[in-house]
């Protein structure tokens, strides 16, 4: 989208934030555009707003949750704070909770393994990991995870062992789940980065496990 | 219980439990129009203009052809046309006279 | 936080501030069929379940779904449901559990008194 590196109090024409121009715009695409200009025209939202934010939606990633893992696995009270209350630890990373939700982390442990799912829509801890991927938002991942758990995983290739529970959330309400994956052996003298670099999207929302080194 | 009943009972979206087959994990980079659609959304709620909540009922109530035809984002935007004539923010004609001038400006563009 | 017992005062919460559950009681979720929008799926209807977290309270969020913002306010709780409770096939761990948020009007209390 447009960069936006420059301070913005001063008005001045902005490039429009359309498709690139080789494309036809489908049937939907020019329903969006057109529901949005004309909320634009009766001055009920602004172009700006709309492009501000495309820019944070562009900055959330899951690399923001792979830095709270990373943290919570070297900082004990960190992580005791983010077991706590996930939002008020992730503000400290200056992550805004701009959709109003609340955050859950859900600790994976040697007893107990931990899945999130929406099966009534798409509920996602936006702010911390981004957009979810489409399987996620599909019928078979919402369908199954919730009944057969560890058909599911197998399907990721995690195969968890009889005797640690699995907990389901379904996420129905303003709460929001990031799973809290075990720390793989041998990264004792992982950095920080290095740790957070383990740390897949996959893995936060427990459909894998972070993956032992070598 | 007969299986109108159902329809109205069980909200298209509402699929916990039930049969599906396996996952795919396909993911794709969101099209421009799809993140302004997200963002659109976004916005919508911070104004409560449309909520959150408003927004998924709205997509459910688009009832289970629409729902398994259209892509995500599709969805939601009919979902926010609906909403926003139930409201009376937007008229359907003035809407249709939009897309109708939109999809004429594109147009021109394209052939630039 | 002040207890009305440390005060010496008789202090009387308004309707909705206290939650109805505390963690570990026992509910039972309802059976009901809203036309339009609910947030309760029909898997867990009609099951028993355990309160592990008081949430937050906040509007109803199926009066939210057609546009109600503000008003008057309970509480969501986090439930755990046993999976063999849910499914008579369930294949997996005899702990395995579900965990769903609930808003405070479709719980019934099943615990004793």
């Amino acid at each position: 989208m447009n960069p936006h590196d420059h301070p913005h109090d001063h008005p001045h024409d902005h490039a429009p934030i359309e498709s690139p121009a080789d494309a036809a715009p489908s049937y939907y695409e020019v329903m969006e555009t057109s529901i949005r200009e004309l909320l634009v025209e009766k001055q009920l939202i602004s172009p700006a707003e709309i492009r501000h934010q495309l820019e944070v939606l562009d900055s959330r990633t899951p690399a923001l949750g792979a830095k709270i893992v990373a943290r919570a696995w070297v900082d004990p009270e960190f992580r005791s704070r983010l077991l706590a209350d996930g939002r008020l630890a992730c503000e400290e990373f200056g992550i805004t909770f701009y959709d109003d939700t609340k955050l859950i982390v859900l600790e994976n442990t040697a007893k107990v393994h931990n899945l999130i799912v929406c099966t009534l829509c798409s509920c996602y801890p936006r702010p911390v990991l981004g957009l979810p991927p489409d399987w996620y938002k599909a019928k078979p991942y919402r369908a199954r995870a919730v009944k057969e758990p560890r058909a599911v995983l197998k399907e990721f290739g995690t195969e968890i062992p009889e005797d640690v529970e699995i907990r389901v959330s379904d996420s129905t309400s303003m709460m929001r789940y990031l799973v809290l994956p075990r720390r793989p052996e041998g990264t004792e003298n992982f950095t920080e980065e290095q740790l957070a670099a383990l740390v897949t999207r996959d893995a936060m929302i427990g459909v894998i496990t972070v993956n032992p080194v070598n | 219980m007969s299986s109108t009943e159902m329809l109205l009972k069980r909200l298209p979206n509402d699929i916990g439990g039930l049969p599906a087959d396996r996952i795919v994990q396909t993911d794709h980079p969101l099209l421009p129009w799809e993140k302004r659609c997200h963002a659109l959304a976004d916005v919508l709620d911070f104004h409560k203009i449309i909520n959150a909540e408003e927004k998924r009922r709205g997509v459910a109530a688009l009832g289970s052809e629409l729902m398994g035809k259209l892509t995500y984002y599709e969805r939601w935007a009919a979902a926010f046309a609906n909403i926003l004539f139930e409201k009376g923010i937007l008229h359907p004609e003035e809407l249709a006279l939009k897309m109708t001038e939109v999809e004429r400006r594109r147009q021109m563009e394209l052939a630039l | 936080m002040a207890s009305t017992s440390t005060l010496g005062a008789h202090i009387v919460k308004a309707m909705g501030e206290e939650p109805a559950f505390k963690v570990g009681h026992a509910v039972r979720i309802s059976v009901r069929y809203p036309v339009g929008h609910y947030r309760v799926p029909t898997y867990v209807r009609g099951k028993c379940a355990t309160i592990t977290a008081i949430l937050y309270s906040g509007v109803n969020n199926e009066d939210e779904g057609f546009g109600k913002n503000v008003g008057a306010k309970a509480h969501y709780y986090r439930l755990a449901i046993p999976q063999k409770d849910l499914w008579p096939e369930y294949a997996g761990g005899a702990t395995d559990v579900l965990e769903i948020e609930v808003f405070e009007t479709w719980l019934e209390r099943t615990h004793p008194l």
